[in-house]
């Protein structure tokens, strides 16, 4: 079977024991990331792109070291979950709803346990779903022109605006700033300059990096500034480590419909891992109903949102691998990763660089059982590292994101530049301003113009040529859904209460 | 007093108004393409302007503002990065690092003697790391 | 362990500027690209061979497509004996349209090319064109009925090397010729195959894989003689239009250098293109054998030049 030979190349490629040590090293790492309050898989990866480019390391193994780094964290962020109330992370918000009354009633290692190994199921699943059908997905792309691909941009920015946000009106500010941001330097068609005020260093436009690195990791220095760090104090005792298998085994089916569900809010672009867990949570809760007493420390609420999260990071990877489009915020930093490597994301990805998406792929299921070793029986270690005191922590965050676009970029220019993105970014967050969207639209803004452009030069400026075949009819119709119904359903169905203490970007 | 979705949606309309203004004196396109380098950026200022006109008519809740002494501390950080920007290559790594990390460390917690053994140790802690774990061609001194 | 040594080379190469008496090569882009490649190669071969005895120093500097770096050259290291850096055709086409900001071609020397990506013209392998010429008849009828896509923006050398053909085949108004930039190659023929453009223009490495998959057909290979190895792809000179276009690999020196020091860097060149390694490395990157170096070469890209200018003038490109 095609699949089975192209699986075996990838782990030619993943065995290696370079590679092997730096998807252990991304799993470690990762772990940490996703545990620590106020590091998440999005900023967290973002910190170590510039470094990991200053390392040299080829294509391959930057991916596998990035990517190990984003599955850690979506494991790690329910440590902090459970143990503080804290979610480590935006998708395991939900995991403090159960996670933190069932550590206050003196289970907080069955908790870590079962979360653990709902994370592998879900991420397992995942993973082997997308291997399954991203070559699939991929042969689509023939049948992507550019209206097609204009359209697709579009539902990626409003169902990110719809659906995983409060306020219509700022994610799609949101958007435009970043896709206005995108303008700045040479235009592609004509290669005069725009928006660059004369200031040479804005030429070759504004460098995502440096972008994405001050409104995720810089931004978080001010917050922890502006909060001096409160509420990081180890709330609850953790006894000996057991497994409770008979628990484990009660979740099953819980873990299985979480994993699918999960993969699926995962595809949708612009959805990404935060629907994930919330959509299986409610989905559980529905199920199990009153006699379920979801909220007061069940196992079920752990194992649904764990596998819905880590599930839908796997399912994220679809779109963004076959057709550029990332579906949440850390896949839209992976994203950068690629286009950085000099490789295209999309349909020909899957035929010119097999060794890539293949070595990717069985990096991830190495990546899970390792991350499985590491967060169930050596889950202390990790928690350990929580009490690191934030007045350490976020001061070196900091200092790597200087030397990591320094060392990038050599010029004290961006170093500004990604100040002032950090203050942004503080901005943002305390308006409720979705940050994602920016990132997105710094990342799309010139594909999504050039399609644009592309479309009504073929048309001879006919703006119905948009609109011409079914599936650009498809995705627009989805993208104003998508948009729009979110105000309605919002009405019926209220979110949950999450803890208002802490709210990380994804 | 006035909201800052009000304001800030009022700042965002007068930016999107320059944009478009700045777009508009663009070149036109040539040869066989109708949308040209203005379309694009005009479509986004337009959603733009849209978009704080919803934030100043119909502004959320009012998040919880700094004070001004939390303000003045959040200029100090920036000024600090800023001229640990313009000081990171004319004085190697270790010691605008030292001062800089230190500085941050005692805004987010006011312990003086932790934020000088965090300053001082993220220094050379960092500078270890980056140079001879990872590699990277850090210089640690000035003329070093 | 070899990856944590090329890690500490590349972190070297960023931070320490190179030793005074090795000689340089910049490559106007960022590791990975074509010029970054001849940089490379080129600088390895000249070392193997004994033409230099120092490895050449590499230094990556992108910006404004190439337009950094030969300011730097001009401005700052016009009379630098040991520096060369890497030029394609892309940096034919961008002086020629005054791209770097008033930089001219004349502030530097074009010192040799000792390799080329030859001119290709492709369809769907479902497309109803057979041949060159067939295509040409249809757009002459229409020039707006045949849409191309390209690797290169709107006046690069993708879509200059359609007009060059459509002029030459007596089409009147080129400017309604449609033409798509694409991001590199493989976009390109993926929009053709789909049936989103008719045609698409290019070079021969970026369309090697689909024309062994037969997903695609060429219809002309813009080269004097038929490409090695291709042979039975026809040249469109031998479908009756007289046209060359390959993207040449080589390199410009600074013009403050002496005559001889010039010539120097011309044999050195030369000496590389007749190496056995040279001809492996362009074997494995898909170049076929372009070899013009010194004042033949200079006089070429010269004309070149003049020849694109003429050309984006008449489109529009530049005033």
């Amino acid at each position: 079977m095609d699949i089975l030979s192209n699986l075996a190349l990838g782990f030619s490629v993943a065995l290696s024991p370079w590679t092997l040590m730096l998807a252990i090293l991304g799993c470690f790492i990762g772990t940490i990331v996703g545990a620590l309050p106020g590091l998440g898989p999005s900023n967290g990866v973002a910190l170590l792109i510039p470094i990991t480019f200053s390392m040299g390391l080829d294509a391959t193994a930057a991916l596998v070291l990035l990517t190990s780094v984003y599955y850690g964290a979506m494991y790690g962020g329910r440590i902090s979950s459970i143990l503080l109330n804290i979610p480590g992370d935006e998708p395991a918000m939900m995991t403090c709803l159960d996670g933190y009354p069932m550590a206050k009633n003196g289970r907080a290692g069955d908790a870590l346990v079962i979360s653990g190994v709902a994370s592998f199921v879900g991420a397992l699943l995942a993973t082997v779903a997308l291997m399954l059908i991203a070559p699939m997905l991929a042969q689509a792309a023939y049948l992507f022109g550019p209206a097609e691909y204009f359209a697709l941009y579009l539902l990626a920015f409003s169902t990110l605006g719809g659906i995983a946000s409060k306020n219509q009106a700022k994610a799609a500010l949101a958007s435009a700033i970043g896709l206005g941001i995108a303008m700045i330097g040479l235009d592609n068609q004509t290669g005069l300059p725009r928006f660059t005020g004369g200031n040479l260093h804005l030429m070759d436009g504004i460098d995502f990096l440096v972008a994405i690195v001050g409104l995720f990791a810089v931004s978080e220095v001010f917050v922890f500034i502006e909060s001096h760090g409160k509420g990081s104090a180890l709330g609850v005792k953790l006894g000996k480590i057991t497994v409770p298998w008979r628990d484990i085994w009660e979740t099953k089916w819980t873990m299985l419909r979480s994993s699918i569900l999960g993969f699926i809010a995962g595809i949708l672009p612009g959805a990404g891992a935060s629907l994930g867990s919330f959509l299986t949570y409610m989905m559980e809760k529905s199920i199990a109903g009153e006699k379920g007493k979801f909220g007061t420390g069940v196992v079920k609420g752990v194992a649904a949102p764990e596998a819905g999260n880590n599930s839908a990071a796997g399912g994220a990877l679809v779109p963004m691998l076959t057709l550029g489009v990332p579906g949440s915020g850390t896949t839209a930093v992976l994203l950068a990763v690629l286009m950085t490597l000099n490789i295209t994301p999309g349909p020909t990805l899957f035929a010119d660089r097999p060794e890539v998406v293949w070595g990717l792929i069985a990096s991830l299921l190495i990546a899970n059982v390792v991350l499985l070793l590491m967060n169930v029986p050596m889950v202390k270690i990790f928690v350990k590292i929580l009490m690191v005191p934030p007045a350490l922590l976020l001061p070196g965050v900091m200092m790597v994101s200087f030397v990591g676009i320094y060392s990038l970029t050599g010029s004290y220019f961006d170093l500004l530049l990604m100040i002032a993105f950090g203050v942004m970014g503080w901005l943002f967050r305390k308006l409720d301003i979705p940050t994602v969207p920016v990132i997105l639209g710094i990342l799309l803004g010139n594909a999504m113009e050039d399609n644009l452009r592309r479309a009504m030069i073929l048309s001879d400026g006919d703006a119905m040529f948009l609109f011409s075949s079914p599936i650009s009819i498809g995705l627009w119709v989805a993208a104003i859904l998508g948009f729009v119904a979110p105000i309605f359903l919002r009405r019926i169905i209220k979110k949950p209460t999450v803890p208002d203490h802490a709210k990380p970007v994804d | 007093m006035i909201s800052g979705d009000r304001l800030f949606g009022a700042v965002v309309v007068l930016g999107a108004g320059a944009y478009a203004a700045a777009a508009l004196q663009l070149q036109t396109g040539f040869m066989s393409d109708p949308v040209g380098s203005k379309t694009f950026p005009l479509l986004v200022a337009g959603v733009s302007v849209i978009c704080g006109l919803v934030m100043v008519i119909r502004p959320d809740d009012d998040p919880e503002w700094p004070t001004l002494r939390t303000l003045g501390a959040l200029a100090v950080a920036v000024a600090v990065l800023a001229a640990y920007a313009y000081t990171l290559k004319p004085l190697g790594f270790l010691i605008p690092t030292a001062i800089a990390a230190g500085v941050l460390s005692y805004q987010i917690n006011p312990r003086p003697m932790f934020a000088v053994l965090a300053g001082l140790g993220l220094s050379v802690g960092l500078f270890s790391l980056f140079k001879f774990v990872l590699g990277l061609g850090l210089v640690a001194l000035p003329g070093g | 362990m070899t990856n944590t040594f090329r890690a500490l080379l590349t972190g070297a190469a960023i931070f320490v500027a190179g030793a005074a008496t090795a000689a340089e090569c910049i490559a106007p882009a960022n590791p990975g690209g074509g010029w970054d490649f001849t940089c490379r190669q080129i600088g390895k071969i000249l070392y193997d061979i004994g033409q230099v005895d120092q490895p050449v120093q590499v230094t990556n500097m992108a910006g404004g497509g190439g337009g950094l770096a030969f300011q730097t050259v001009v401005n700052e290291r016009n009379d630098d004996p040991d520096l060369i850096v890497a030029a394609s055709v892309a940096t034919q086409t961008r002086l020629a349209q005054n791209a770097f900001g008033g930089a001219t071609a004349d502030q530097v020397r074009f010192v040799g090319a000792i390799g080329a990506d030859p001119g290709v013209i492709v369809v769907a392998a479902d497309s109803p064109f057979q041949s060159l010429t067939e295509m040409m008849d249809a757009m002459k009828a229409d020039p707006g009925s045949v849409a191309f896509a390209g690797g290169s923006a709107a006046g690069g050398f993708d879509h200059l090397k359609v007009l060059q053909l459509a002029k030459a085949y007596g089409i009147e108004d080129v400017r309604t010729i449609k033409y798509i930039g694409v991001d590199g190659g493989a976009d390109a023929i993926t929009q053709t195959i789909g049936g989103f453009t008719q045609g698409m223009t290019g070079d021969m490495s970026e369309i090697v894989g689909f024309v062994q998959s037969g997903d695609v057909r060429v219809l002309a290979v813009l080269t004097e003689e038929r490409v090695p190895g291709f042979d039975d792809i026809p040249t469109a000179r031998e479908q009756g239009i007289d046209i060359v276009a390959v993207n040449w690999r080589g390199l410009y020196v600074p013009k403050g250098i002496s005559d001889e020091r010039f010539q120097e860097w011309a044999d050195r060149l030369q000496a590389v293109a007749d190496s056995d390694e040279w001809k492996e490395a362009m074997a494995a990157n898909g170049l076929a054998p372009f070899t013009r170096v010194g004042n033949d070469f200079q006089a070429f890209v010269d004309q070149s030049i003049e020849e694109s200018a003429a050309l984006s003038r008449e489109i529009g490109i530049i005033q």
